[in-house]
């Protein structure tokens, strides 16, 4: 590829900041938590679990943080007439930036997951390896999809300050804090049904929605692997809600709809298209933009 | 392969209603270095963005090598070497670092320590860019344009923040790369190292080319006798808008 070099350098830069490296820091300390709930359900994959914590609020924030100035910083500093000088398409400039960022911040965050693993083991036993490296893996691609978004918007913007906002209005609040407010909010204004998280509606249209944010699908992908349920919630959240006798705010198809009513777009894999999309899509309207008009 | 190493046509680029450019119609050489000389805001730069394709031309054609640098933006950046004006480099990486960048990317085996000795910073190679001074910087991008052996090269204000040593080094590297056959573009508003320099020189002003050709040709155009400087030239053509037009027809 052209823009391997590009990418190389890249990684370099992201993994030899002190952000990524606080960032994989702040991950082992927010993943590691033990639960009786979570023992009971996955016994030593909780460990695995602990993967999926850490890749809640706290490892989308940190990527976003991360990667929002990767191209307008570049414009603004003056930097990028070299990139843009050297033999690179405006796109191969893009899909260098991506894969490089995601190169550099997975290094980093693959170790913290690593010594995740590790404490793991110590305190919980032997635990399914391959459990934990899918999860690790979709954790990356999670990485991946993040970064291609605020790389995305950093290629479309004009100003550093500019991009910080858009990836905290448009990306990290709407997307992956308040989206199953705001779902629930879109699907009561639709159908005029209202929604008791805790006795939610078996609508297969509200579920959808849950699970077409980046966070939602990353959710359904990872309990997936975990084995939990089939639902957009953390998978200790999910484990507690399928227990008996138990209530919480929790959307669980299994808890929701009676067995074989589920709606075949409900299942886990659809979840994986959605985090495909919101890996090509944005960056396909930002490489829209990007190739065309002035780039400096 | 056409001998021209650099060809507009009525290029013009306005932002809003003020045009940085006007129907510039330039060409140079391949066996050729041209010095693009203007005032600050002639829209020097604006061109050479739009050579680069940095941004786009809101009318008018561009060539570079033969080629277009919007849709053959591989090819041409292959062949070319840029140093532009205003750019940052990579604080984090070393001298070597940011060679190797251009160096892979233009899949050429030369090496940083040959690059960095010809500008002068043989010492300096893996020393981290955020501690270098200006006049380094300058250095530093040079080397990064001479990658490759380009068949082109752009340089906007070369001379920026160099001492008379630089000044001296980046004189004697242009004549080595147009003796390799390098066609060389610089732009510059310091106009006395122009002369010691220029087979040819373009004056643009308030965005139009408003005078053309050797020194000893605009001597004679501009009237400033034998022993005109290119200052004198310069003041004499940028400083009535009357002159600007007669120059402009005169050089057709």
């Amino acid at each position: 590829m052209r823009w391997s070099p590009l990418a190389r350098k890249e990684a370099r830069t992201v993994a030899t900041s002190k952000g990524v490296w606080l960032l994989a820091i702040l991950l082992v300390l927010w993943g590691y938590r033990p639960s009786y709930v979570g023992w009971d359900g996955l016994s030593t994959n909780i460990t695995a679990g602990y993967v999926q914590v850490a890749g809640t609020v706290l490892l989308p924030l940190g990527v976003l943080l991360l990667s929002y100035q990767s191209v307008v910083g570049e414009r603004t500093s003056g930097s990028v007439k070299f990139v843009l000088g050297l033999p690179l398409t405006r796109t191969d400039v893009l899909l260098g930036k991506v894969v490089g960022r995601t190169a550099g911040i997975a290094g980093p965050v693959s170790v913290a997951f690593l010594v995740i693993a590790g404490v793991g083991l110590i305190n919980h036993g032997v635990f399914d390896p391959l459990l934990f490296l899918g999860t690790v893996m979709v954790t990356v691609l999670y990485i991946g999809v993040l970064v291609s978004m605020a790389v995305s918007i950093s290629a479309v913007v004009s100003r550093t300050v500019t991009a910080a906002g858009a990836v905290f209005a448009g990306i990290f609040l709407p997307l992956v804090l308040f989206w199953t407010n705001i779902s629930t909010t879109v699907f009561t204004q639709v159908t005029g049904v209202p929604v008791n998280p805790f006795e939610p509606p078996p609508s297969g249209l509200l579920f959808f929605l849950l699970r077409l944010s980046p966070a939602g699908a990353y959710h359904v992908v990872s309990n997936w692997l975990l084995g939990v349920g089939n639902s957009t919630n953390m998978y200790s959240h999910v484990l507690t809600k399928l227990q008996p006798q138990t209530s919480t705010n929790a959307y669980v198809v299994e808890a929701t709809f009676p067995p074989g009513t589920v709606p075949v777009y409900l299942h886990e894999a659809i979840g994986l298209l959605v985090l495909f999309a919101w890996l090509v899509v944005p960056l396909g309207f930002a490489r829209y933009h990007f190739t065309r008009g002035d780039a400096v | 392969m056409s001998n021209i190493a650099i060809r507009t046509e009525g290029l013009t680029k306005r932002y809003g209603s003020m045009a940085a450019v006007e129907n510039l119609d330039l060409t140079v050489n391949r066996d050729e270095i041209y010095g693009f000389l203007g005032p600050n805001g002639a829209g020097k730069s604006t061109t050479i963005g739009i050579l680069m394709d940095y941004i786009r031309p809101t009318n008018g054609h561009v060539r570079i090598l033969g080629r277009n640098p919007q849709t053959d933006v591989v090819d041409v950046h292959d062949r070319l070497g840029i140093l532009p004006d205003r750019y940052s480099l990579y604080d984090d990486l070393t001298a070597r670092r940011h060679l190797e960048f251009v160096i892979d990317t233009k899949r050429v085996s030369d090496t940083p320590e040959t690059l960095l000795d010809r500008v002068g910073l043989g010492d300096a190679v893996d020393q981290s860019v955020a501690t270098f001074s200006q006049g380094m910087e300058q250095r530093l991008a040079l080397a990064m344009a001479l990658v490759g052996e380009p068949e082109l090269l752009i340089l906007d204000e070369p001379f920026t923040g160099l001492d008379p040593h630089g000044v001296r080094t980046v004189r004697e590297i242009v004549h080595e790369e147009s003796k390799r056959g390098a066609a060389v573009f610089f732009s510059s508003h310091v106009l006395g190292q122009v002369e010691l320099v220029c087979d040819r020189i373009g004056i643009l002003y308030e965005g139009r080319l408003v005078a053309e050709g050797s020194i000893e040709d605009l001597r004679t155009e501009t009237g400033v006798g034998p022993d005109g400087t290119v200052e004198e030239m310069f003041v004499s053509v940028t400083d009535s808008s009357a002159g600007v037009e007669g120059t402009t027809e005169a050089n057709r």
